[in-house]
């Protein structure tokens, strides 16, 4: 099976003592800027398009909140090189504001664990910049990995996975669907409360009151469940990017491993013609609806008056990719099949072993403390302070974030080991193209012009690095960046 | 306490194994204030405000 290229960019949600959200793109600014470590302070904006559809147009603009457009009103934050105050580190991920937001996208890995392993280091990295920053102006930051502010407003956490453009959008759509829709149960972040829509205490989801449609290019408004962006940071006419934004902020790293290894597995078998058919009657009504089954099975409606539910759907997918895994001796995808077993284990742990779900699955534990502490407090969910603590839970500073307390009290999965994670915050350890970008960073920095996902300029010479490609360890032993140059040259 | 305190504080590490493999559930017990209970002790100290002051721009 073909291994599936893949990175995770997460938006962080923050607040400055005295700031507000008028101020919050400045604020993101200066807070990157504040990065203390070694990067690269420059990106290469040329092969950015948002605007692509991958059902083959180009939309005029892409739709933004009215709400951020009053705060920006007569403010102007510099050119877009300021604005998004690019770094690129050491380990090849890229440190940058998006939309006001603290974005860090870790550099591109085959491997799950080595993507959520890059995912902490992300942690440390926008956690050193606050540090700095705080240190700088004397004003204190707190920094969030959620998805919503509870009054409305939603930023993202991303997963991309790079595909075969030969692969038809169509299929990839309806193979995905079902499973962006059902694997929530195991993924979903939790949230207090509703945005938007009919209230209720808690849902599964942080992210389900915000989808519109079940298709489109935008993702800063009217989002949709599957978002059709074609920008595939490689050869447009051998590949395209599924960008997936309907998944959200994992803070138990069981929980951000399922998150991509059920993606990979349904793209192996969209690939095959394998992908179990579900006919999803309403995508967003469906999302919405096992967002809120916090205690049902989370019904998803298919047309011609049937349903089924969201363990069925995942099932369905895991059912036929071990039918493939005992035809393959590809040991690219022992970690897949391990990822499948545990996703078969929590989804019958669910109702059977909640205690033993509640471990691994974000949403359920962090509704089990939020009842404790509301029975001991004498409060009900839809208090307003219950919010803050829901809040508090995705805080990333490890002495006061509430998820890191369930961590040293042994109530949750154990975290990476931090030799692991420190690791990552230095350096790539696959032979991906971000190995490339990661030593060109540590080593050739004067050199080097700028950089993006599929490319690095060294002077007036670009060198495109095919994503496809592999890229040995012993291109850090070139001497001179001309060395460095001929060696990548040959890897394409 | 600063931020350089929490960043070089040494937290307890996981053992380094697969995610997810871990056996034994365990309840978390909020409910003995003034114990040796961290998540409640930071629960605590949550101002029941934050919520209702935490605002953001709409992000991707």
């Amino acid at each position: 099976m073909r291994p599936v290229l893949a990175g995770l960019d997460t938006e962080y949600g923050f607040s400055v003592a005295g700031r507000g959200p008028q101020d919050q793109i400045d604020d993101a600014k200066a807070l990157i800027g504040s990065y203390p470590g070694e990067c690269l302070s420059f990106w290469d904006q040329r092969f950015e398009s948002p605007r692509n559809d991958l059902r083959g147009f180009k939309v005029e603009s892409l739709s933004v909140d009215p709400q951020d457009a009053h705060f920006d009103h007569g403010r102007s934050h510099g050119t877009i090189d300021e604005v998004r105050s690019d770094r690129v580190l050491t380990n090849g991920a890229r440190l940058y504001n998006d939309h006001g937001h603290p974005e860090f996208a870790t550099p591109e890995t085959w491997s799950v664990h080595e993507t959520v392993l890059h995912d902490r280091a992300g942690d440390r990295a926008i956690l050193a910049a606050a540090l700095a920053y705080e240190e700088e102006t004397g004003r204190e930051v707190r920094v969030y990995k959620n998805n919503t502010d509870f009054h409305g407003a939603s930023y993202g956490t991303h997963e991309s996975y790079l595909v075969p453009r030969s692969v038809a959008v169509e299929s990839l759509v309806k193979g995905l669907m079902p499973l962006l829709i059902a694997r929530q149960v195991l993924t979903g972040a939790g949230k207090v409360g509703a945005e938007g829509s009919r209230w209720c205490d808690f849902q599964i989801s942080q992210r389900a009151d915000f989808f519109t449609v079940p298709l489109s290019v935008d993702t800063l408004y009217r989002r949709p469940v599957f978002n059709t962006r074609d920008e595939p940071h490689a050869d447009p006419a051998k590949w395209m990017r599924l960008h997936v934004i309907c998944g959200e902020s994992n803070m138990v790293s069981t929980a951000t491993l399922l998150k991509l290894a059920l993606v990979k597995i349904a793209l192996h078998l969209v690939e095959r013609g394998d992908a179990p058919q579900w006919n999803v009657a309403d995508p967003v009504r469906s999302f919405m609806q096992v967002s809120r089954d916090v205690d049902g099975e989370g019904r998803i409606t298919l047309e011609g008056a049937s349903w089924t539910t969201a363990r069925q759907v995942i099932e369905s997918y895991l059912d036929s990719f071990e039918r493939l895994q005992a035809d393959s001796e590809d040991c690219l995808h022992t970690e897949l099949a391990d990822a499948a077993k545990t996703a078969r284990r929590l989804l019958a742990a669910r109702f059977e072993r909640p205690d033993e779900f509640k471990r691994s699955v974000d949403w359920a534990a962090k509704r089990d403390v939020l009842l404790q502490y509301a029975e001991s407090e004498g409060k009900k969910l839809r208090d307003p302070s219950m919010q803050s603590i829901d809040l508090e839970y995705h805080r990333i500073d490890k002495g006061e974030g509430l998820f890191h307390a369930l961590v040293q009290m042994g109530a949750v999965d154990a975290e990476p080991a931090e030799d692991m994670v420190d690791k990552r915050t230095r350096q790539i350890c696959e032979d991906t193209r971000a190995r490339a970008r990661s030593i060109a960073v540590t080593k050739f920095r004067d050199s080097l012009a700028t950089a993006s996902w599929g490319s690095l300029t060294f002077g007036d010479k670009t060198v495109l690095l095919r994503p496809d490609a592999t890229y040995p360890a012993t291109l850090d032993d070139c001497t001179t960046v001309e060395e460095f140059i001929m060696q990548l040259e040959r890897c394409q | 306490m600063t931020y350089a305190d929490r960043l070089t504080r040494r937290q307890d590490s996981g053992p380094d194994r697969k995610f997810g493999d871990d056996e034994g559930p365990s309840k978390p017990d909020v409910k003995k204030p003034g114990g040796p209970n961290e998540l409640f002790k930071r629960m605590k100290r949550v101002d029941p405000d934050q919520a209702k002051k935490y605002r953001q721009r709409s992000g991707q």
